[in-house]
């Protein structure tokens, strides 16, 4: 344990000072992503005014607000770039700088981005959640923090970290067979939220469709998370939920080693 | 005025050779742009399946300001989509010397430099939704507002193309300014549903600072309804002229700041 951070925690630190020597144009990217999420606040509350109920299939105003925050929030933190990273090592052949360094090659991008995390954790995660609770208390009067709750969230939110990390490794694979990483990476961007949940919250969708979606691994990467924060999960829905995340994420970590074993086998660079 | 319109012509041709070689490229954006925003569509839906109208506005009408605000985006997005690279590394990159040494205006030259066809996606699908909510509304088309509506749209992309000109000049002082180019552009989300839903902080700022409300909702709502034209017509063209005469001057003035990289 103690070898293997002494070996990726300089990855971390390197990652962190990337991220922190850019830090101005972080706020400034996040501030025009978060303007969504105040749109889509401004709708919802113009759509509890038309609708004549208290909640709206569902879920009260208050609930909604949360709902969109929290998984613009999960979809922030559990970003991962570095499968993109790795396909265009793999397009432009400097991939082969990682066969001949003695440090494995999915750790090394994980402990990078995860000094990234950390910038990003320290400029939203705070502020967000913070700001939540707030509109909360104003909106009912009440504050509600359930300190278990939250650490399963903490915890849920960092699987669905590694699923998607690891997802987008096995994703980054297909740089072999695809030269058209921007597009591909667009289109899949798009059908990955929409089955999470973070387009479309789950809840909405016809009973069928939800069903298969909560069993599939996208699901882990937002709709759990955010459902666990908001406690509409309970009790063995928690339990059930968190270890399909647990059972996805070691998929997607297995699925990726053979991928790269059998890649490193037919591996074939030009030039040098 | 002439001699500007071929030399874009030339551009546009000479990014059309090179966009030849990528033609998958181009089908493979313009899908997931499409498949993003119908699923952004099937979500208006599935709200509107609950209510009768949103602050006053039927589906249908939410369908054509939507459709309405991806005209205006769509087009500044295909012809001056360039404008990005002064604030992300042209000016940084010390690569603005060459826009300097041609016989042609700096800010004309770089703007229109490329052609971007990603663009069609927005185009297409604004287009489909005009035509689709103006067949389910149903109502006589009153044929002198359609005259109108087309005349703002070009008033309309001033709006986006003079946010982007001010934003990417600041990168004159700063060096890079790409970011908070992103951050203004992505206020135009704003416009793409009726004003009357925000509180009046936003809609002050999207209408009297970052105007982005008159590239959408304000000439569509006038399209629909005829009520406020007046304001709506008159304050889309002053609004978004003097934008453009504010963004020229700070353009001017950034360039006397510029200082090209070392090396």
């Amino acid at each position: 344990m103690k070898k293997l951070l002494r070996t990726y925690l300089p990855f971390s630190k390197a990652g962190l000072q990337s991220s922190m020597a850019y830090r101005a144009n972080f706020f400034f990217f996040m501030l025009g992503e978060i303007f969504k999420c105040f749109v889509m606040f401004f709708v919802w509350k113009a759509v509890f005014n038309s609708s004549n109920g208290e909640t709206f299939m569902g879920f009260t105003m208050e609930n909604m607000i949360v709902y969109v925050f929290i998984s613009f929030l999960t979809g922030y933190l559990s970003f991962s770039d570095g499968a993109y990273a790795l396909g265009e090592e793999i397009v432009d052949g400097s991939v082969t700088m990682r066969l001949i360094k003695p440090c494995s090659f999915d750790m090394c991008f994980l402990f990078q981005e995860l000094g990234n995390k950390v910038m990003n954790y320290s400029i939203m995660f705070v502020p967000i959640v913070l700001g939540v609770k707030i509109y909360r208390f104003v909106a009912t009067g009440s504050v509600c923090f359930n300190i278990g709750y939250f650490l399963l969230f903490f915890v849920s939110l960092q699987l669905a970290y590694l699923i998607n990390f690891y997802f987008n490794v096995c994703y980054g694979f297909l740089a072999f067979f695809l030269t058209n990483l921007w597009g591909t990476n667009l289109i899949k961007n798009v059908i990955v939220n929409f089955l999470s949940g973070a387009t479309i919250p789950l809840a909405f969708m016809p009973d069928a469709l939800r069903i298969v979606l909560t069993y599939l691994p996208f699901a882990g990467l937002s709709y759990t998370p955010v459902m666990i924060y908001m406690e509409i999960y309970t009790g063995w829905e928690i339990l059930f939920s968190m270890a399909l995340q647990v059972f996805w994420l070691v998929f997607f970590v297995v699925v990726s080693k053979l991928l790269w074993k059998s890649a490193m086998k037919h591996l074939c660079l030009q030039g040098g | 005025m002439k001699r500007a319109f071929r030399l874009h012509r030339i551009f546009i041709a000479q990014y059309m050779k090179k966009l030849m070689e990528y033609k998958v490229d181009f089908i493979v954006g313009a899908v997931g742009f499409l498949l993003s925003q119908a699923l952004e569509i099937l979500f208006i839906g599935i709200i509107f399946s609950q209510i009768p109208d949103l602050a006053g506005w039927t589906f249908n009408e939410i369908l054509f300001i939507y459709g309405f605000s991806l005209i205006p985006k769509a087009i500044d997005h295909m012809l001056f989509d360039n404008l990005w690279m002064v604030g992300y590394h042209i000016v940084r990159k010390g690569e603005f010397d060459k826009y300097l040494t041609r016989p042609i205006n700096s800010l004309f030259y770089v703007t229109v430099e490329k052609f971007q066809i990603d663009a069609f996606g927005e185009l297409i699908m604004g287009i489909i939704l005009i035509a689709y909510s103006l067949i389910q509304i149903g109502a006589d088309i009153v044929w002198y507002r359609v005259f109108v509506l087309l005349l703002l749209v070009p008033f309309a992309v001033l709006i986006f193309t003079a946010i982007k000109i001010i934003t990417s000049a600041i990168s004159f002082w700063t060096k890079q300014s790409g970011h908070i180019t992103h951050m203004f552009y992505m206020s135009s989300d704003f416009s793409k549903y009726p004003v009357t839903i925000y509180n009046n902080f936003i809609k002050v700022v999207i209408t009297y600072i970052i105007p982005f409300a008159f590239t959408a909702y304000y000439p569509a709502s006038y399209f629909l309804r005829g009520e406020n034209g007046l304001f709506c017509v008159l304050g889309t063209i002053l609004v978004s002229s003097l934008l453009f005469v504010i963004s020229i001057l700070v353009w001017n003035r950034g360039i006397k700041k510029y200082e090209s990289a070392g090396s």
